[in-house]
This record gives structure tokens, sequence and C-alpha cells, in this order.
């Protein structure tokens, strides 16, 4: 996370080599990447750009998946069960022979997503993912994120919104100024209120409530407490406050 | 990328004798050495053409960008060589190549040093209607719009595993196929934004348009024109007298 214009995506852009670095290395699964080729790196690195626009470019939707598929070489039989398997995976049948370009927000997204995590690549890389996106779709962005996870691939983030990176990426890098200036627990990070500010990002709403709480004098708020376990103090606290109010 | 030679057509803000010029005195410019190439087909008088540019180029301060777009043209220039050598002579061919870099030097002066902006109300001073010098300096604007465009696209094949990055001048043309349907739709749609951003702003709401500045032909266009004239003149004379010329001008290659 960082400021506009802090260099994420211009890091990210070197991650796979759409930039190469004016000085030093980019290393992936510790092996030095300057010389390897875009597409050879586009095998391990998966870059889903900001604008789901400027990722799709084929005539139909079935077209731009099977652009991906084809470069892995497959023969015409599996090219075509995988890119239905796509698409049905991610509820994009009814669009097949649309064009990728006059899809909805939403839609575009994910095609831009499905195109790259067809090709199975080690490490996912998300220029915000949650922009533009409604609840629901930023939920099954969750959904998809956390079952590459379970199958062991990495995956990296860029977003300005606190609350989704405070309720699911465990860890934070705080970037300004082409530099990382804080690395650590996600927790430790976005509740630190100097770090958040420097970067100019809020706190998350369960720090700032607890903050809040503690500053009426209420006790007993854990350090990076949870937004459930808020909940549930501020439920028990009302119980209280009730059952002493019917008490007199 | 290979792209990169479309960066020759675009204008930069600079300060220099030829910036100043009225955008009318470059387009003589632009003309006048396109009709003296077209008047030669020797390889001395278009050498001699071509190398006064040079001066020019130095006066615009526009060097580096110029070599660019001298470069982005080799693969033109090969096509004239094999084409011509095959069925007319290498003399004429080296001659070809000469008369192209002059055209596309002149005019690559001439959109590095005119503000898209002073193009349109040069237009305008030549008695074309707004809506056709605006289109047409939109037309001019759009080229950077474009290889950015390209850019995207090429960025997206790649990082999808599409291979661009072989060696070898036929790899790098065959690369450029895939690219050209996306980036005509991109472009087209690209149109319709623009259509719809000046509409939405009231485009050609009034007849009459009143301008913020305004171009003036100051005595040094006249004299620029001038000069420009003298040297067309010159060359005109040349190429009708041309048996007065020494043996050297009309110099060929033996094949």
């Amino acid at each position: 996370m960082g400021k506009n214009g802090a260099g994420k995506t211009t890091l990210i852009r070197t991650l796979n080599g759409l930039i190469r670095p004016s000085s030093g290395d980019v290393y992936i699964n510790s092996e030095n990447i300057n010389s390897k080729s875009i597409a050879e790196l586009s095998r391990f690195v998966g870059l889903i750009f900001q604008n789901p626009f400027h990722q799709l470019f084929a005539n139909t939707v079935e077209e731009e998946i099977k652009f991906s598929l084809k470069n892995l070489f497959l023969n015409k039989d599996e090219l075509q069960t995988k890119t239905n398997e796509i698409l049905s995976n991610f509820n994009l049948d009814k669009y097949r022979d649309r064009s990728p370009l006059n899809l909805s927000g939403g839609e575009s997204k994910k095609l831009a997503i499905a195109s790259i995590i067809c090709r199975d690549p080690e490490i996912l890389v998300f220029d915000e993912p949650t922009l533009g996106q409604d609840a629901q779709e930023i939920e099954s962005f969750i959904k998809l994120i956390s079952s590459e996870k379970e199958k062991g691939k990495t995956i990296l983030i860029i977003t300005h919104n606190v609350e989704f990176a405070y309720e699911y990426i465990p860890r934070t890098i705080l970037m300004g100024n082409g530099e990382i200036i804080a690395d650590g627990p996600t927790q430790n990070v976005l509740n630190n209120d100097f770090l958040t500010e420097k970067s100019s990002l809020i706190l998350p709403q369960t720090q700032q409530l607890s903050l809040a709480l503690q500053e009426i004098g209420l006790q007993g708020i854990r350090k990076n407490i949870s937004k459930n376990d808020i909940i549930r103090y501020l439920i028990n606290l009302l119980k209280n406050k009730t059952i002493s109010a019917q008490e007199e | 990328m290979s792209l990169e030679f479309l960066n020759a057509f675009r204008f930069m803000k600079k300060k220099s004798f030829l910036h100043n010029l009225d955008p009318r005195a470059k387009l003589v410019l632009a003309l006048t050495y396109t009709i003296n190439a077209l008047l030669f087909n020797q390889i001395i008088p278009l050498l001699i053409i071509f190398l006064s540019l040079i001066p020019l180029v130095m006066i615009g301060r526009i060097l580096k960008q110029w070599i660019k777009s001298i470069r982005g043209l080799s693969f033109l220039a090969l096509f004239i060589i094999i084409l011509n050598t095959l069925f007319i002579s290498l003399s004429f061919a080296v001659a070809m190549i000469l008369r192209i870099y002059i055209m596309v030097s002149a005019f690559s002066i001439f959109f590095l040093t005119v503000d898209p902006n002073d193009l349109a109300l040069s237009l305008i001073s030549m008695k074309i209607p707004y809506e056709f010098a605006f289109s047409f300096s939109l037309a001019f604007r759009f080229v950077p719009t474009i290889a950015t465009e390209a850019q995207n696209i090429i960025d997206a094949q790649q990082s999808r595993g599409y291979e661009m990055q072989k060696k070898g001048f036929v790899n790098q043309i065959k690369n450029l196929f895939p690219l050209l349907i996306p980036l005509i739709i991109c472009s087209i749609r690209r149109a319709f934004n623009v259509a719809e951003a000046l509409e939405s702003r009231a485009f050609g709401s009034t007849k009459e348009r009143s301008y913020y500045y305004t171009i003036k032909y100051t005595l040094k266009d006249w004299i620029f024109t001038f000069c420009l004239l003298m040297f067309l003149i010159l060359w005109i004379f040349i190429r009708i007298q041309f048996s007065l010329m020494p043996d050297w001008f009309l110099w060929r290659l033996p094949i």
C-alpha cells in the first residue's frame, strides 16, 4: 500500500519484466530475471493490470482466454476443454461471444483475472483489484484469492482499500517515494497512525472505534482487536447497560 | 519496442529559432523540400538537398528525434533497395531512399516544431473551416495516443506468454500482426470517446469562434520564406539547365 505515485505499480511491473530496473536486480524464486523475456516470466508471474481494458484485446471473451492458453502449447481439444472449464468457473459462459470491451466493469475485471489465472502462474500480482467493484464482486474476489492461496500460490495485491487489507491480508508493505517505509503484519502496520498518515491512508474502522472508546474511558479493549471481537464487546457492553437500566 | 519511432512525430515545447517561426513558414519549408526532392533522381543533388536539412535540424534542436525518425524508416529503405535494385539499378535505389528521407525529414521538422494548437490556427487563417482544422490537429495529437495504446496491448500480450522479444528482423515484423486488429478496435473506441467528450463540452454550438491568441506572420517569417523560395528557384533552375552542370553532378554508382 502507499500513496498514489509511491511507485507501487512501477515495482510490480518490474516483477514480470515490463519495466527493467535502471539499477539493481530482480530475483524471482532466487533467480535473476534480468535476462529473461516477459513471455518466459509470465509462466511464473501473473500480472493483472489495474485497468482491465488495458489487458483485454481479443474479439470475443472466448478468444481472450484462448490467447492465454495457446501460448502454453496445448493441443486443440485440451485448449477447448480448458477454455470451457475456465469460462464456467468464472461464470463467464453467457458472455462467450461478446466483445470483452463491452463487458461491465466487474465482468471485465473478472475476465482479466481469468485470462491470467488460466495460465496457472505461481505468483499472482493484482493491481487495485477492488477498485470500482461492488460488495458482491469483492466477496467473490476474496473467495478466489483464498482458494488460490490454498493451492500454495504467492499473492501480491496493491490496494488503497484499508478495510479489505485489514480483514484479509496477513502482511502489509507500505511504500512512499519509491521506497519501502514499513513492512510487517497488517495489524501492526495499519493500526499505526503515524504510518497511515504518512501514506495518506485512514486507520481501519475497528482501530478508530477502539481509540474512540478508550478516549471516553472504557477499559479492556485489546490492542489489534478484530472486527468480530469489537462487535461482541459492544454488544456485551450494551446488554449490561440495558440490564442495569432495567434493574433501576 | 519498435514503436519508438512514432515519437519522432511528437511535438515538444522548446525554445529555438525554428520553434518560434510561424507554422505557415514551416509549411513552406516542408513543401519546398518535398518539391526539391521530387525534381531530381540523381544521387548528388539529392544528397546536397538532404545535407542542407541538417543545419536546420540543429537550429531546431531536434537532432535526437530526427535521427529516430530516420531510423524508423530503415525497414522501408530496405524494401526500396531490394525492389529498385532488382528492377532498375542500385544508384536509382539510393536516390529514391534519399528522396524519401528528405520528404520525411522535412515533414518531421514541421511536426516536431509546430504546436498542434498553432497548427489549427494557421489552417483557419488559410480559410479552412474550424471543424476540419480542429480534426486535423486532433489527428496529429492522436499519434502518441495510439503509440501508448499499442504499448498497452504489447504489454498485455507479453504478460500472457506471447513471445515478442525474439531476436531477428523477420520475427520483429511478424510480432506486429497480432497487434493490428486490437489496435484498430481500440483506436476506434477511443475516437468515439473523444467525440462524446467534445459534444459534452458543446463543441460546434456557435458558428463564430473567438480565439485566445492569434498567430502573426512577422518579419523573420517573411525573410525565412523568402530564403526558402530562393532556394526552391535555384534548384528549379538547376533542373531546367541540367546540361550546364559539371560532370560530377551526374555521377552514378557503377551498378
